[in-house]
């Protein structure tokens, strides 16, 4: 693969030197670099669903650790990986299917298979299409080697068929399908804005009153949707220090004609009271519904759940992680650099680096992440609808597979 | 000491066999126990070495052997109860001498209700015979596979569903590493061997981490558990059953196992498991529950009577006066919210998954 390796690099250290930002951003640059590298794949004749995953896992591999805490990046990986699994699948089970009809009349096939000479080809295909699935009740005493089988009865196929041709065929299906979902994953991930502000006008009536807080670009267009539905409504706007981007939101929402406040953070519990509803956005959601979002945000949690607010958190379905936070405060965080608290001239002094242990008295902590836990939160909005938290990880089974939670290479040859 | 195979066995008051069973297991060997155990033996030769034989010949498809069948695999202390009962109707299986899968499926039944009424506090028990049904019943209605076919791969997936459930072990133990950190306190209730697994590839892993045991009365299943965790060389505190409240601010999670998992997310477990899911939910401690998926039952008690009752005698030591009540109930349910998660062979899921399941298992 040496034709994407530049492209892998050049991604990689704008990861590491965080110059790209944002799941949006991120998530977006990820899939495309993802279809480079499938387009570039050189495809065997055998085995090349398992070939191309191991292709994509060696580059992903590479991305996740440039900056695992974008979890961005590791999702789109895993979604790929997914549509890998699916398309192959797919194709494959309507080929046994396909084959199945020609069974009765072609005697050889039941001698040929040995092993399992009473499985048909329909309790093949089902097998394989729940091989899919995450484990569930209904698998849990079956027992068919399902890759196994499938593999014996692609290459039976390919034999019966006899023909190079039809092989070359399958090889530029598989990745003609791939590319064509990932594009839809592409796609999928710039429409999201438009999918969740379609339900804005739900969520918000009339004269309510709505917090936020820092800028969130789904929230911004979520609230612009309401206010060209022509319905009235008041927001609070918490600044969101240290960068205090709820100041850009404000100008933003004035510009569009929204009534709004400003206040700071440290007078979110004060003003809580008084609003309707929380609107908010998120960094990524989590396998057990529980959210990373931008500094200050538990502390918005904590307040609407005491006084009994809605607090709703929007964001697109390329956020949703299928993986447990453990410790997330300290795992899943970043810290930035002081100088967005403390000028650096001011403080020279206190930077004395030659006391005794030579660290100095004073320390400067700028986390760039809270956690805030799921039972604090009361909807998730995303592209594909509102869902309570203990929904999400049947969402998380939809669009990613359990054997994926782990990005590793795996053949070693 | 051993039952009448075909009737429950101490109907008055109703003893829950399940509850015995697992007493016998797991309950501490002293000294008294073994003269006891010496001296019936003695008087019945023929008791202890029952137990040991191979297993009864099941004559043709008569029902009571059935019974025989899931008391012999049950006296293993390395099976669930799931595993005997499934072992129990693959055997009815394999004697059957149906020609079509309705007639195999109603002996099936048949055999299945027998083996539930006759205990019918077991909740992995009957959850085990429902998933075994469903599977049946889905493996008939796949097509162009014939009978002799059928019933052979029914009667290998019966049997090997032994090795699903220790796999299953292995994979919710896999699971659970990452929830235990160097450092950390954990507070262990009961004795479940799913949770021993979880503990004991922990200490492989070579993580630093302390057990609270509680006592387990009345089964004493926390000095069992004491001992085997001694064993492997894990730091280990015992506590009598009052005492959780007192320790819970050095705890950092709560790991219990389940009897039977409902369809409302709750738990049913040892007697003691609510008060300290609640102790654990008023101080912020996260509850992992560690249960194979084969626990998923179709209940969902609405609160703690709610259960058929399951009963175990309780020996204070000194004699009680007449007239005076005793509580008896081995077990209680935890509702779902005050658990945190459910560790099972499926995934880690939350609470919310398990109807879930059962809806697309039973639909």
């Amino acid at each position: 693969m040496p034709d994407v390796q530049p492209l892998v690099s050049e991604f990689v250290l704008k990861l590491k030197r965080r110059k790209v930002e944002g799941s949006h951003a991120v998530a977006r640059q990820t899939a495309e670099l993802l279809r480079s590298v499938v387009s570039q794949h050189r495809m065997g004749s055998t085995n090349q669903a398992a070939a191309l995953a191991d292709a994509i896992r060696s580059v992903g591999e590479q991305l996740i650790s440039a900056n695992p805490i974008e979890l961005a990046v590791g999702n789109i990986v895993r979604r790929v990986l997914h549509i890998i699994k699916e398309e192959d699948i797919s194709s494959t089970a309507v080929g046994i299917e396909g084959l199945s009809v020609t069974v009765d009349s072609d005697d050889e096939y039941d001698s040929g298979n040995d092993d399992h000479p009473t499985l048909s080809a329909a309790v093949l295909a089902s097998h394989a299409r729940n091989a899919l699935r995450a484990p569930s009740l209904q698998t849990l005493l079956d027992d068919i080697p399902v890759s196994t089988a499938l593999s014996r009865s692609a290459s039976s196929t390919g034999d019966s068929d006899g023909k190079t041709g039809d092989k070359s065929l399958k090889t530029r299906k598989l990745k003609h399908d791939v590319i064509a979902a990932i594009g839809d994953l592409i796609e999928e991930i710039d429409t999201c804005y438009d999918q969740i502000s379609e339900q804005a006008v739900e969520l918000i009536h009339q004269n309510e009153v709505i917090l936020t807080l820092g800028r969130s670009r789904t929230v911004k267009e979520f609230l612009y949707a309401a206010k060209e539905k022509k319905r009235s409504f008041r927001v609070f706007v918490a600044e969101g220090s240290p960068r205090y981007q709820g100041h850009v939101l404000a100008k933003e929402l004035v510009e569009k004609g929204v009534q709004t406040t400003v206040i700071t953070d440290s007078a979110i519990f004060a003003m809580i009271s008084r609003v309707n509803m929380v609107i908010v956005g998120a960094h990524a959601i989590m396998a057990n519904g529980g959210v990373i979002a931008p500094v200050g945000m538990n502390m918005v949690a904590l307040a609407a759940q005491k006084h009994a607010v809605p607090f709703v958190v929007v964001a697109g379905s390329h956020k949703l992680c299928p993986l447990y936070p453990h410790n997330p405060e300290v795992l899943l965080n970043e810290l930035k650099s002081p100088s967005d608290l403390l000028d650096f001239g001011e403080f020279s002094n206190c930077m004395n680096f030659s006391t005794q242990d030579g660290t100095p008295l004073l320390n400067v902590v700028n986390p760039t992440f809270d956690y805030v836990p799921p039972k604090l939160v009361s909807l998730f909005v995303t592209d594909t609808g509102g869902h309570s938290p203990s929904y999400m990880y049947r969402l998380i089974s939809e669009y990613y597979s359990a054997d994926d939670l782990v990005v590793q290479r795996k053949s070693t040859s | 000491m051993e039952l009448d195979a075909a009737q429950n066995p101490n109907p008055d008051p109703p003893i829950s066999a399940y509850y015995q069973t697992r007493a016998e297991h797991h309950a501490v060997v002293s000294s008294d126990w073994l003269a006891h155990a010496a001296a019936a033996a003695a008087s019945f030769p023929d008791a202890g070495a029952g137990a040991d034989a191979a297993p009864p010949p099941s004559p043709g498809s008569n029902g009571g052997g059935v019974i025989e069948e899931f008391n012999f695999w049950r006296r293993k202390p390395e099976a669930a109860e799931a595993v005997a009962a499934i072992m129990a109707l693959a055997a009815v299986i394999r004697s059957s001498r149906a020609t079509t899968m309705m007639e195999l499926e109603i002996e099936l039944k048949k055999a299945s209700d027998k083996l539930k009424s006759w205990d019918a506090t077991s909740i992995s028990l009957s959850a085990a015979c429902d998933l075994f049904m469903r599977f049946v019943t889905r493996t008939s209605h796949l097509e162009h596979e014939k009978f002799d076919a059928a019933k052979s791969r029914l009667i290998e997936r019966g049997e090997k569903f032994g090795e699903i459930s220790l796999k299953a072990r292995k994979t919710i133990a896999m699971l659970s590493q990452d929830f235990i950190s160097d450092g950390c306190t954990m507070l262990v209730h009961g004795y479940s061997r799913v949770v021993l697994e979880i503990l004991k590839l922990a200490a492989s892993n070579r993580k630093l981490f302390r057990v609270l045991c509680t006592e387990g009365r009345p089964d004493r299943t926390g000095l069992r558990m004491s001992n085997e965790l001694a064993a492997l060389g894990i730091p280990v505190k015992v506590l009598i059953d009052s005492a959780v409240a007192y320790s819970m601010d050095e705890v950092d999670m709560v790991f219990v196992g389940a009897d039977g998992v409902v369809e409302s997310g709750g738990i049913i477990n040892m007697m003691g498991t609510y008060q300290i899911a609640l102790v654990a939910n008023s101080m912020n401690k996260p509850v992992y529950v560690a249960a194979e998926s084969y626990k998923f039952a179709r209940l969902y008690p609405l609160d703690q009577k709610d259960m058929t009752p399951a009963h175990r005698p309780i020996d204070f030591g000194v004699p009680i006066p007449a007239g005076v009540e005793v509580e008896t109930s081995a077990r209680d349910y935890t509702p779902p919210q005050y658990l945190t998660l459910l560790l099972t062979d499926l995934g880690v899921l939350t609470p919310s998954v398990v109807s879930d399941e059962l809806i697309q298992l039973y639909l």
